[in-house]
């Protein structure tokens, strides 16, 4: 009786993606390796019952070498051996290196049953695999997948209960490499094909020149579409939405509205010269919703959009050699890079995966520079809606600065911490082509993430503040904190507002910078504090879970200390 | 000359014999062929290579070298792999 089925394989085989064929839950799985930092967990009909089945994370062989081979590995020893089955995935253009798990699996008695997934990726290398042959050299069930288009998934379910765990002698690593190399040798057969279009760019792209080249242009071209379509959404879509549909509805309801009291500012907010202003009215049903839906939601469906594409396709590991050098500066590696790049969308999800980093330093110096350095996507399109209309020059400076910042605290993070930067050794997949189904999902996936997160937050959290303003309670705040938002800072002492509002949602924060009236460089330096200062409190407490009290403390010392000095300095440059 | 050139290579990593043909992964020229012969460092390193399939015994091609002690990118097999320049040093490799 199986009670459970773990899925294990090397990284980046499709492992995620086979889980959510299994059941029906979605993951969000890349062309990268890593992607599963947490252990996902789903349910599987299989004859009369659900069974749980569990996504583990990558791992080479048994022998574990990183904390996620570890805890793949501890994983499967929870149960009893004849209680589970387990479904060992393997990339089929890549065997020889695969079977290193699939025979540690067998010789340690576990019932497994192989996967040879990507057949279609195979058949396109020239690789045919003899399942059969496979299949009785191994004696246990061996199925050909192709977990994207969903190939073979169905006849793989009919034969979990066919796992038997079978004895087979234990070898040394060196007689396991040559068996293995027998296996291949038997059932393998490659047929030589022609240099493609495809291994053309692949290898242009790890190349120290061309690859250059070519990240710039794919940097400058995925920020032109963020753009694009982000501008698109809101001229074709939010704006007609909200100026031709929602406004006129509201100013009918504030015609009738007699008495201008405590729920009409709570709800519309100021009218500006007798109109509702969908920037500076700062109501629960005006502004709150024209931030999240008509100047964030579009920017964060773009720039998702344009980084699943990325993901999907397998770009990003070729960017992170070409930028290994310079992470390797700030004690971290290439690798960094995805963090960081997750980061630029919200800084949770961000966090969250600095565990594809190896050591604690490294995740402490990945999650401060993320939380300083790194504005997210509500943040930033508040930033273009605010600071764009004095011109690109204003925004392109928040982001040189915040690029000067993180390679500034990067460099002496490295320096001032113990411990040294570890190496970089990753495995770069193939370009594939995601089908664009899969993409719609994951983008669908992550923007419904935003959503459930965001929209909540923004409604109460305005709320919240308009209470608060309505009994002037801000004012206490206000007067403590004028001599060093003045001073210091050189904006108006109400800003503090905004920067209070900052440890709640990032984009309302800038928007309660809107009726203020700020000229271009004071507003530059509101936006560019907003940015260094404290993160969100969703982004806050993922650092207190990935990161522990002590160091937590620690990182947002460097924060408060990082943006006072900052705030100061541009104040002293700009302003006088 | 001899004793300055010895040094050098100490620093880079590779105390390995420069007047034979053996050298480390980093030295190759990138775009060439060669076989891995011996895997200095550490036992957790030495495991966690020959799990991504590089061993002694196997043949490789040096894809591409970054500048200014980056990351390697060699075939082996049909694996990619990208290795930072010090594991890289660690790789003891005969031309071909």
């Amino acid at each position: 009786m199986i009670k459970k089925i773990y899925l294990i394989g090397n990284p980046n085989v499709g492992k995620s993606v086979i889980f959510s064929r299994l059941t029906g839950v979605q993951v969000i799985s890349s062309n990268y390796p890593g992607t599963t930092v947490e252990i996902s967990k789903g349910y599987l009909q299989l004859d009369a019952g659900k069974v749980e089945v569990v996504d583990l994370p990558g791992t080479y062989s048994m022998e574990s070498t990183s904390s996620a081979e570890e805890v793949a590995v501890s994983l499967l020893k929870e149960h009893p051996k004849n209680e589970i089955a387990v479904i060992n995935i393997l990339d089929s253009t890549n065997l020889e290196r695969n079977l290193l798990l699939t025979l540690g699996l067998i010789e340690e008695g576990y019932p497994v049953i192989v996967c040879l997934n990507m057949c279609d990726e195979a058949g396109h290398r020239g690789v045919t695999i003899d399942i059969k042959k496979l299949e009785s050299i191994l004696h246990v069930p061996v199925v050909s997948t192709c977990a994207v288009t969903g190939i073979g998934v169905k006849s793989m379910i009919e034969r979990i209960r066919e796992t038997v765990p079978v004895s087979r002698g234990r070898l040394n690593r060196e007689e396991r490499w040559k068996e293995i190399g027998n296996i291949v040798e038997q059932v393998q057969r490659l047929e030589h094909r022609h240099h493609s279009l495809r291994e053309m760019l692949e290898d242009a792209s790890i190349q120290p020149f061309t690859g250059l080249i070519m990240a710039c242009g794919v940097i400058y071209v995925s920020f032109k579409f963020v753009r694009f379509i982000g501008e698109a959404i809101i001229n074709k879509v939010t704006d007609p939405v909200f100026f031709n549909l929602y406004q006129p509805l509201l100013e009918k309801m504030t015609f009738y509205w007699q008495e201008k009291g405590f729920w009409f500012h709570l709800l519309i907010g100021d009218l500006i010269n007798g109109k509702i202003d969908f920037k500076q009215s700062l109501g629960v049903l005006t502004t709150a919703p024209y931030i999240e839906f008509g100047m964030v939601l579009p920017y964060v469906i773009s720039f998702y959009f344009i980084l699943s594409l990325l993901e999907d396709i397998g770009y990003l590991p070729r960017l992170a050699i070409l930028l290994d050098n310079i992470l390797h500066r700030l004690g971290l590696h290439g690798y960094a890079i995805i963090p960081v790049l997750l980061g630029f969308g919200c800084n949770v999800p961000g966090i969250l995966s600095t565990r594809v980093l190896e050591s604690k330093r490294e995740r402490f110096i990945a999650s401060t520079i993320i939380s300083i350095g790194v504005p997210c996507v509500p943040l930033q399109a508040m930033i273009f809606g605010l600071l764009g209309a004095f011109g690109g020059y204003y925004v392109g400076g928040v982001y040189l600065v915040l690029f000067c910042l993180i390679i500034i605290l990067g460099v002496i993070l490295n320096r001032a911490m113990p411990g040294y930067s570890p190496e970089f050794l990753l495995e770069i997949p193939s370009y594939r082509f995601p089908p664009l189904l899969m993409l719609g999902r994951k983008l669908f996936f992550r923007v419904k993430g935003f959503l459930i997160e965001a929209v909540p937050i923004v409604l109460i959290g305005v709320l919240f503040i308009n209470i608060l303003l309505y009994f002037k309670l801000f004012d206490i705040i206000t007067n403590i904190f004028a001599p060093l938002i003045k001073g210091v800072f050189g904006l108006p002492k109400e800003a503090i507002v905004a920067l209070v509002i900052g440890f709640l949602r990032k984009d309302v924060a800038v928007g309660m910078l809107m009726p203020l009236s700020l000229s271009a460089k004071q507003l530059f330096i509101a936006a560019t504090l907003l940015a260094i200062s404290f993160p969100c409190v969703a982004t806050f407490i993922v650092l207190w879970k990935e990161l522990g009290l002590k160091d937590l403390i620690k990182s947002a010392l460097i924060m408060i200390t990082v943006s006072v000095i900052m705030g100061g300095l541009l104040n002293f440059v700009i302003l006088r | 000359m001899g004793g300055g050139e010895i040094i050098i290579a100490i620093k880079r990593g590779c105390v390995y014999n420069l007047f034979m043909k053996k050298m480390s992964l980093a030295q190759i020229k990138a775009n060439s062929k060669g076989k891995i012969t011996e895997i200095l460092g550490g036992a957790n390193l030495q495991s966690k290579l020959m799990n991504m399939g590089v061993r002694s015994g196997k043949e490789f091609t040096k894809l591409s070298h970054i500048g200014l002690e980056g990351p390697v990118v060699i075939k082996v097999g049909r694996s990619i792999l990208a290795l930072g320049h010090s594991i890289a040093s660690k790789i003891i490799v005969e031309p071909e």
